[in-house]
């Protein structure tokens, strides 16, 4: 039964913590645009969230949502996927969540190709700390903790998702609302591990990075003469080049789930049985 | 000659099969009918260094190290130089004299010598070296009397997987062994003998298996983990049979990974669980904290080694007990239950998922080298008392108005709903939360939640396994210990008895919340408390000061050379206070 779902199916009651004005707002509306177009219901939809201001946004997403500790929502949304297959299960979470203390997970899980969505909220600070340094802040930003401006360099996390087997690349602009809502949605179709990286400005704490900078340094990837988003070398191309910012899904191609590789034929393991432990009395014969 | 009991030590280094050999004779024992103890001693290296396999073998279930070892089999001097001490009076040696002799000072008097030229036997007759492993074993059994047919069975079992070269290669070894001793040393009795028995419905496992066997049969059918020892087993054991059941084992990029992997799984509904040690429990505490704060069941197996850092990985301790129940930020409510042997370890790992998921909260499996990698005989394990219990776990789409997944209640446990079921969709976040899920800084909620929260543990104490006591009738001494000091505990109490001090023990086996009660009135019975635990601060001594305050009868005993107690040492311990002090009536 197909029910006509709209993005409100989506909201919740709790009232938001984010400034006006935050970038976030705009992934938020167009997440839930993007699941109601789907035709998902939230109860089929598990919601896992890091910590940040952007960790926040599980609390304002009708669903089964999931709230953990920080850099650590890809683990959780994975083991999701593998314990209910049915479920769509989708994380988000900031730049610092993920490229920095939570790394080694985004690494990992781009490799393993589980059927998960993650969206990362990219304002290049430390927003909920009140303004420091992210990984990928600008070369030279002046914070509290980089007073001398950030001597780190910054890190492209689309690039390194490549160069990490990626499956699915997409980029979006949080004040392009209509391009969002159709990567997000090509991303929860995707059959494997989708990222989307989407610029979100933080308008409290970084005043360089803002909607009128992003606006005149970005471009969609598909204005690129001949470029071909299944082929790996124009995505490098275009995540490394010198200049304006590429959106739109930058690479995809189809790759063996991390769900379909160890599961197999297997159903939601939630449904196995626990209750007959008769039949594992045999085990014990190998010990004989 | 000492009948039917005797502890064998194969000392070699490491990768020279030695293992195999031990794992051999551990079942030829079971299977002549005596109960069985192995204990490994390896260094953290795969090839190279000093390695022993100590073998106990008797007609009573001695689980732990006997006060010396009876037979060493050692294949160099090394393994003479350092276990040489260790021998019993009247026991024997049996040396690889093939490129080494044994310097004077080495060669105790006390004890019997067969020097053999394992290798260049099995060189030069056999025509591959690594054979020399079985050679020993023809050798220890032509002297010690091991039944024949059971050896060739056992060796044919094991190495059938290989081919029936390997098979009759082996087979060869073990005759060239006996052969040497019948023709050298035939005027040459060991002292030591084995008369067969029924071997009868028994099991010969490893601690760590029957964690896991005990995990898949509790309902387990997810599980994360990063290999580090003396975990990994449970890790191989789940990846091998977990899916034929519908689960999943996967091995993750790290222990943080894990953890949150598993509260993952937990919270969509399925039973999980991690195995780890101490290095990987540091790094899963925070995790922890969110399962606690979250109220999702997680079962984590703790297969304690001697730390701290990389401390001693292959080596045991019982020193991870504070950070278990003291561990992490913040305050949760936390179950740890601690077998005392293998079958119990079976048994306690069901107990724990059902523990989990009635109390939705973490729970701790503590073990520890000494056990959980060490092998014993038991009886069949029995499947007919099994029952799973999900506790509050809402299946059915539910229609409550609004749901509160954190409702409060009079037991502190709120019905759990997971993804999938209509009506139940929810925030369940780390940061603290009203009834609803609702992120909210609110004192009153603070409060109330952190009581309903820590108010699962006096719901759940009733169903909490009780401490088990071993009484002998008269004793004015109490013993206390858990884990693998069971074993040597329970051969200290049989002896001290024999001694003329009688002893009651007392087998730990809920270590938090701790069994304060329990402890307090056991402590009030007795002249003198022994508190026996294989670290350098008595963290068990100091829960039970807590519990009792400070008393001048209540004792430590403690060990911290990453070495098992062997039962003369706490047998000392206990004389030299009840000597110094007699005991009331005596």
């Amino acid at each position: 039964m197909a029910l006509v779902m709209t993005p409100k199916d989506f909201a919740t009651a709790t009232p938001s913590w984010w400034c006006p004005g935050c970038g976030d707002y705009g992934v938020l509306a167009a997440l839930k645009s993007a699941l109601a177009d789907l035709a998902l219901q939230p109860k089929d939809v598990a919601f896992v969230s890091g910590i940040g201001c952007s960790g926040k946004i599980s609390g304002y997403l009708h669903s089964y949502a999931f709230h953990g500790v920080h850099g650590r929502a890809l683990p959780v949304a994975q083991a999701v996927k593998l314990a209910n297959r049915d479920l769509t299960v989708i994380a988000a979470g900031g730049d610092g969540d993920g490229f920095a203390i939570g790394a080694g997970h985004f690494l990992h899980a781009v490799r393993r190709n589980a059927n998960v969505t993650y969206i990362v909220m990219d304002n290049q600070t430390y927003g909920l700390t009140k303004g420091q340094s992210s990984p990928t802040s600008d070369l030279g930003y002046v914070t509290g903790t980089s007073p001398g401006g950030n001597p780190d360099a910054p890190l492209n996390g689309m690039a390194v998702a490549l160069a990490a087997g990626g499956t699915f690349i997409a980029r979006g602009f949080s004040a392009q609302p209509k391009a969002l809502v159709e990567i997000i949605k090509q991303a929860v179709q995707h059959d494997g591990f989708s990222v989307v990286e989407v610029m979100s400005p933080c308008v409290t704490y970084n005043k360089h990075n803002t909607y009128a900078w992003f606006k005149d340094n970005v471009f969609d990837v598909s204005q690129i003469e001949g470029y071909d988003n299944t082929n790996r070398h124009h995505a490098f191309e275009a995540l490394t080049a010198e200049g304006k910012i590429p959106l739109g899904v930058i690479y995809r191609e189809e790759r063996a789930t991390l769900d379909n590789l160890v599961l197999g034929d297997t159903p939601p393991l939630v449904s196995a049985d626990v209750y007959d432990t008769g039949r594992f009395a045999g085990i014990q014969d190998a010990y004989r | 000659m000492i009948l039917n009991d005797i502890e064998v030590m194969f000392g070699g280094q490491a990768g020279d099969g030695s293992l195999t050999t031990g794992d051999l004779i551990a079942g030829v024992f079971k299977r002549m009918g005596l109960e069985v103890y192995t204990y490994k001693d390896f260094p953290s290296r795969i090839r190279g260094g000093h390695t022993n396999y100590v073998i106990r073998a008797g007609t009573t279930p001695n689980y732990g190290m006997a006060d010396a070892v009876d037979a060493l089999v050692a294949f160099d001097l090394e393994a003479v130089q350092l276990h040489v001490e260790e021998l019993r009076p009247g026991g024997f040696v049996i040396f690889d004299n093939t490129s080494e002799t044994i310097p004077t000072e080495f060669r105790r008097a006390d004890v019997t010598w067969y020097e053999i030229p394992l290798a260049k036997i099995a060189k030069e007759d056999l025509g591959l070296e690594i054979v020399r492993n079985t050679i020993s074993l023809g050798v220890l059994a032509a002297l010690i009397g091991m039944d024949p047919h059971i050896v060739r069975r056992d060796v044919t079992n094991v190495y059938k997987r290989k081919g029936e070269k390997v098979v009759d290669l082996n087979i060869r070894a073990i005759e060239a062994g006996e052969n040497y001793i019948r023709d050298h040393f035939a005027g040459t009795p060991s002292g030591y003998g084995l008369q067969a028995g029924v071997d009868g419905d028994r099991l010969i496992m490893m601690g760590n298996d029957a964690i896991a066997y005990g995990s898949l049969v509790g309902g387990c059918r997810f599980m994360a983990g990063y290999p580090i020892t003396p975990a990994t087993d449970v890790l191989e054991w789940m990846a091998k049979y977990l899916p034929r059941y519908g689960g999943v084992a996967i091995q993750v990029e790290d222990e943080l990974a894990a953890i949150n992997m598993i509260i993952g799984a937990a919270f969509t509904g399925v039973r999980a669980m991690t195995a780890t040690s101490g290095p990987g429990l540091s790094l899963m505490t925070e995790g922890i904290g969110l399962a606690g704060s979250l109220e999702i069941p997680i079962v984590v197996i703790e297969c304690a080694r001697a730390g701290p850092s990389t401390g001693l990985p292959t080596k045991t301790e019982q020193s991870n007990l504070n950070h278990i129940i003291f561990g992490g930020h913040g305050e949760i409510p936390k179950i740890v239950l601690a077998p005392g042997t293998v079958e119990e370890s079976f048994y306690l790992a069901i107990e724990a998922f059902n523990l989990a998921e009635k109390y939705q909260c973490p729970v701790f499996l503590l073990t520890e080298q000494a056990l959980c990698q060490s092998k014993a005989t038991l009886p069949r394990l029995q499947f007919d008392e099994i029952e799973v219990e999900r506790g509050k776990l809402v299946l059915d789409p539910v229609v409550f108005g609004e749901y509160r997944r954190f409702a409060f209640t009079d037991d502190g446990v709120s019905p759990r709903v997971i993804p999938g079921v209509e009506g139940g969709m929810h925030l369940a976040p780390g940061s603290e939360h009203s009834d609803a899920g609702v992120i909210t800084e609110n004192p009153k909620n603070r409060a109330r939640m952190m009581e309903k929260r820590m108010r699962k543990l006096v719901s759940a104490a009733p169903d909490l396994p009780k401490a088990s006591v071993i009484a002998q009738p008269g004793a004015r001494v109490g013993l206390i210990g858990y884990g693998s000091n069971r074993g040597p505990l329970v051969e200290t109490q049989t002896r001290l008895q024999k001694l003329g001090t009688p002893a009651n023990f007392m087998q730990l086996r809920t270590l938090w919340p701790f069994p304060d009660d329990e402890v307090r009135a056991f402590v009030a019975e007795h002249d003198h408390v022994f508190i026996v635990e294989n670290n350098y601060t008595g963290q068990v001594a100091r829960l039970i000061r807590a519990a009792v305050g400070p008393l001048d009868h209540v004792h430590s005993v403690r060990k911290y050379n990453a070495q098992p107690f062997r039962p003369i040492e706490i047998i000392d311990a206990v004389q030299q206070i009840v000597n110094a002090r007699p005991l009331a009536g005596v």
